[in-house]
């Protein structure tokens, strides 16, 4: 029961494109007793049915942008194939840590980010909140 | 408004490498990058970088099912928890305020970026 839970909390979030993901895996490892690896595993699956049920709703709402879709999937279906096939535990620490540092560039750049510009695709919509 | 293909391509292409190499991750540089880079604007850049991971996560399960690291079984209510989760984020997401969920996730960002730096 806790885990659906779980999953369906960080689901709304994976729904929101947010990545609850990661703060599925920290439950897993902090709540229950999934070893780490089946954790990584766990999190990567959950994210199929929860986005399968997130995305009509986007379709629906026209907030799925068609013309990046193909090229951003194929490469990033390389881009998958690509890393897990070259990764070894070694390169990726110290990658990871790197990583780690952007990562940190870009959360206090998008927390201190003023909304999208005013030209956006969904600024002259009128059924959602304005910006 | 046709996007610019190059610039989605190698949006793609980082976020599957980033994806690959670390578990997962690659949203937080393919949200942004589709927001600002590609200028989706907050909103279309969530949703379709939904749209986008989604497939990259299908193979990179396959990956892990093959090299035998997924316990389906253990799985399942987490499973069900992220459909039923899924479908209300789906629907709540259209009221939802972009700034608010932009900072969320700009310190979900850096509470990764934090331990990848300091404890991995």
């Amino acid at each position: 029961m806790a885990a659906f839970l779980a999953g369906a909390v960080t689901g709304i979030l994976s729904g929101f494109g947010v990545g609850g993901g990661t703060l599925l895996l920290i439950y897993m490892t902090a709540w229950s007793d999934i070893p780490q690896t089946t954790a990584q595993g766990i999190n990567l699956i959950y994210f199929l049915p929860t986005a399968i049920m997130a995305l009509p709703t986007h379709i629906k709402n026209g907030f799925i942008e068609k013309s990046v879709l193909l090229p951003a999937i194929l490469t990033g279906l390389a881009g998958t194939a690509l890393s897990a096939w070259i990764a070894t535990g070694l390169e990726v620490d110290f990658l990871h840590r790197l990583f780690g540092w952007f990562l940190i560039y870009v959360g206090i750049s998008e927390f201190l980010r003023k909304p999208a510009a005013p030209k956006d695709d969904c600024a002259d919509r009128q059924d959602i909140p304005p910006e | 408004m046709e996007k610019n293909r190059i610039r989605s391509a190698i949006a793609g292409g980082t976020a599957g490498l980033i994806n690959g190499f670390f578990g997962g991750g690659g949203g937080m540089i393919l949200v942004p990058l589709l927001s600002r880079w590609l200028k989706l604007g907050d909103r279309k850049a969530f949703a379709t970088s939904v749209a986008i991971i989604l497939p990259l996560c299908l193979l990179s399960s396959i990956i892990y099912l093959f090299r035998g690291n997924l316990d389906l079984i253990a799985a399942f209510p987490y499973l069900l928890g992220g459909a039923a989760g899924g479908l209300l984020g789906g629907k709540l997401f259209k009221k939802l305020n972009m700034s608010w969920l932009r900072r969320g996730f700009a310190l979900l960002i850096l509470y990764a970026g934090i331990r990848a730096a300091f404890f991995s």
